[in-house]
């Protein structure tokens, strides 16, 4: 494996901040008060400036740097979030964003304007209550305060030049603050003979003359401060006086928390370092130690490639397979210790393929964040107020499927909002609030995750999705279907009832989209529609793409899964249900269900099995009934995909390896039952 | 070396010999994958005639192909002779593996460009496109199928 390209990981890296920042400022918007938020906005800003210079967008790092000094004060409590900052500060953060994806698409009057907004919030005078005082003290005010400057001893560990930290922009930066006197630290510098050139072997001894917040200072050392020792006490005297920074908070923490005053290491001269040179590396050796518990807390998370993980999986999946060969063959012979071996495989195959499976769940949470930034523009856009719910953050699905539910879901949404949620006045016309309701939930099913999207808007025209679709040649004028069936039209090719074509929606692109999407990833999609009140449309997910619970049963000689998601239950065909051949019904305690024979589908030559059994499946709404041989049991099934040659059989959705190496083909329910009501419209044609 | 390599592709070409039915069939070596004994085949119901079924080959669910069927000649049962010739083609620009049933696999051979035939308009009952070449080999004349054309 090569070397990744520090830039790529440092955009993956932004990119993810971006959505942490994002997170931050629309949630501020809601909750304007929560320090938290606003800590965690801060964080990522920093972090973004500091990699963003370490990796030499050094636009990126200005840019976010003014960013950051704008929305200091709004850290300090000096100015509430109002919406409009919000909405600059989400601006800045596309800019930032243009800025380390696409440099060419963007111009530095953009960035410039965007600051002046910023810098406009920032500085009109909003003071929130309880920091007015301060908001309004004369910037030169904290001179006064009780302590003038810091006295800093910084000694770094010696290979923190390899990592690419720079003790000399640390220094740069700390002068920022105000005014330094700086005065290097030679007493650990060795022999040149015993001088390693990539250590650093420099400490150094700091007077900072400014009256700055200790977070500042550790602010600047953010970044190793694993890797240094920081030793700060504060100055008793003013010895120069300082400058001030704009925006000054009032030291709040008392002195007496302060970590305790370095010893009194008054920076020696250079002339003091030959004393010392036996030293430095009895020093060198003992700091990591020290140093070495700090850290644990880096190695909470690993970055892998998700490619990795794909490729574990497939192992995993041949592993299963394996192991299926192994239980069959224990089983059909008399050893016992073999028979316990394989149990154990079993077991521990199981064990891998969950953890395995673990490892690419993510919370379904990282998706619902961005479309808070969707339905925030949309809502601003439509001039129809949104308010937006998630529940179910926590529920997890495989990686890749959150990547293939993101364009869905933004369809959904964009079309909650823009069909479903009406306008103002017709919502408080109709007794309603004047604020639209959206939600988005994920939760967890059996080996479902359901994720739905529910709007309080107007629900859906049934009687005009209906004239639309004769309109359409769809259906004939007058046909008999159920408001559900009515519905499905809105997943054709092509079918749009929006009267004017927005730049959001109605060009009947999109629906149909969504649903092959979703039933690629083997997931279904349902609407449910109440009139006045909203409408819900839910996602049925299967939790994981690589692998499922399946119910092997026989037809025939050929062997088939059922994914065990579809099955509701089994049941035994009655010899009555058997000799009929008109009527395909059973009565499944008082509903009927249509069946399917399985062995006309498939073609089996030879006489069926004398008791046939029948598994009722469900798709959406629909029950039906296949009839097979024999239902064999259940089947840990590792979903291989069919090759393009078979890509004209819709009714599999993929195949699978049994225990004894042969190949089984999977069952698409949905397909299925599609492909029989054809025919049976067929006949039923053909009768008439 | 790749001077070399060019020409001698330019006159030779590396072969599989197989034998469907009367006739035999030369496949490029370059496409082959492996050649394995027959084994338990799945029928895909609904599938084209010439893609019948698929097989596991290494835990790889392939299709199977049936080329007597695009040549319209009879399908024996298996026999000792009979081998799965394992192919990897281009289908819509994705590599695709592919089992090809033969009723013989005789040899790894190499046949001279020199020695390939115009395609014959008449006298033939298979479609002119399914066919790359005729080539002689040992006196007989042995066809080089198109084989993307042929699944496609």
């Amino acid at each position: 494996m090569s070397a990744m390209d520090p830039t790529e990981v440092f955009r993956q890296e932004a990119s993810e901040l971006f959505e942490v920042l994002e997170g931050a400022l629309l949630d501020l918007g809601q909750r304007p008060d929560d320090r938290e938020l606003v800590d965690s906005a801060f964080r990522a800003l920093h972090t973004i400036k500091g990699s963003g210079a370490m990796f030499g967008f050094d636009k990126v790092a200005s840019f976010t740097h003014e960013f950051e000094t704008a929305f200091d004060r709004v850290r300090k409590g000096e100015i509430k979030p109002t919406q409009e900052l919000i909405s600059v500060a989400l601006a800045a953060k596309d800019y930032i964003r243009a800025l380390i994806e696409d440099p060419q698409s963007t111009d530095d009057i953009i960035g410039d304007g965007i600051l002046d907004d910023l810098k406009r919030f920032v500085s009109s005078d909003q003071p929130a209550a309880p920091v007015a005082e301060i908001a309004e003290a004369p910037p030169l005010a904290p001179v006064e305060s009780k302590q003038a400057g810091w006295h800093l001893y910084l000694e770094f560990e010696s290979h923190i030049l390899r990592n690419g930290s720079n003790p000399l922009d640390l220094l740069e930066d700390l002068c920022k603050l105000g005014p330094c006197f700086v005065v290097p630290v030679t007493d650990g510098i060795p022999f040149l003979d015993e001088m390693e050139p990539e250590d650093c072997y420099l400490k150094w001894d700091v007077k900072l003359h400014a009256a700055c917040d200790k977070d500042a200072i550790d602010d600047v050392f953010m970044f190793v401060s694993d890797e240094m020792k920081l030793t700060l006490s504060p100055l008793e005297h003013v010895e120069a006086p300082a400058p001030m920074p704009l925006f000054l908070l009032l030291d709040e923490e008392p002195v007496a928390e302060m970590p305790a005053p370095l010893v009194e290491a008054a920076a020696p001269p250079a002339a003091a370092a030959p004393v010392a040179k036996a030293e430095p590396k009895s020093e060198a050796k003992s700091e990591p130690k020290a140093e070495g518990k700090r850290d644990d807390r880096g190695i909470a998370t690993v970055r892998v490639q998700a490619e990795r993980l794909d490729e574990l999986m497939d192992r995993v999946g041949e592993l299963v397979i394996a192991q299926a060969r192994l239980t069959q063959l224990a089983a059909s012979g008399s050893d016992l210790s073999i028979k316990m071996i394989a149990e154990e495989i079993e077991r521990l195959a199981s064990s891998l393929r969950d953890t395995t499976m673990g490892a690419r769940m993510v919370p379904i949470g990282s998706l619902f964040g961005r479309f808070r930034r969707l339905i925030h523009d949309l809502s601003r856009d439509l001039s129809k107020p949104v308010e937006f719910v998630t529940t179910g953050e926590d529920t997890e699905l495989d990686k890749t499927m959150i990547e293939c539910l993101a364009d869905p879901l933004v369809h959904l949404i964009r079309n909650a909002i823009d069909h479903g949620i009406e306008d103002t006045a017709t919502r408080s016309a109709n007794g309603k609030t004047e604020q639209g309701r959206i939600e988005l939930a994920a939760v967890h099913s059996g080996a479902q995750v359901l994720v739905t999207v529910k709007d309080n808007g107007g629900g859906l025209n049934t009687a005009r999705i209906r004239a639309k679709a004769e309109e359409q040649g769809l259906i004939a004028a007058g046909a008999v279907l159920s408001d559900h069936e009515i519905h499905q039209f809105l997943f054709h090719p092509g079918f749009s009832t929006a009267q004017t074509i927005s730049a959001l929606s109605g060009r009947g692109v999109g629906m149909d989209v969504v649903k092959r999407t979703i039933e690629n990833m083997r997931g279904s999609i349902d609407l449910s529609t109440r009139p006045g009140q909203g409408t819900t449309v839910t996602l049925r997910l299967p939790l994981t793409l690589a692998i499922i619970e399946g119910l092997l049963i026989r037809v025939g000689e050929g062997r088939y899964i059922i994914p065990l998601s579809a099955v509701e239950e089994c049941i035994e065909l009655t010899a009555e249900d058997e000799r009929s051949r008109g009527r395909n019904f059973l009565n499944v305690r008082g509903n009927l269900v249509p069946f399917l024979r399985l062995r006309e589908i498939m073609s089996s030559s030879g006489s069926p099995d004398r008791h046939q059994k029948t598994i009722i499946i469900s798709t959406g709404e629909t029950h039906v009934g296949l009839v097979a041989d024999q239902i064999v049991g259940n089947h840990q099934t590792v979903i291989k995909s069919l090759s393009k040659l078979h890509s004209d059989v819709t009714i599999f959705s993929g195949a699978t390896i049994l225990g004894d190496g042969t190949a089984a083909l999977i069952l698409d329910v949905a397909q299925l039952v599609a492909l029989a009501q054809s025919k049976v419209e067929k006949h039923i044609s053909e009768a008439a | 070396m790749n001077q070399g390599q060019a020409d001698h592709q330019a006159d030779a070409m590396q072969v599989v010999m197989i034998g469907l039915g009367e006739e035999k069939f030369a496949l490029d070596a370059g496409l082959v994958r492996e050649i394995i004994d027959p084994v338990p085949v799945t029928k895909v119901a609904g599938a084209r005639a010439f893609v019948p079924s698929v097989i596991n080959v290494r835990g790889n669910v392939i299709p199977l192909a049936d080329l007597r069927i695009r040549f319209g000649m009879p399908q024996p049962d298996d026999s000792a002779d009979t081998r799965i010739v394992v192919i990897e083609i281009e289908l819509d620009n994705e590599p695709v593996l592919v089992g090809v049933t033969a009723d013989k696999v005789y040899e790894v051979t190499e046949i001279s460009q020199t020695d390939v035939q115009q395609t014959p308009r008449v006298g033939m009952h298979w479609k002119p496109e399914f066919i790359r070449f005729i080539a002689k080999w040992r006196e007989e004349f042995v066809i080089v199928p198109n084989m993307e054309r042929i699944l496609n």
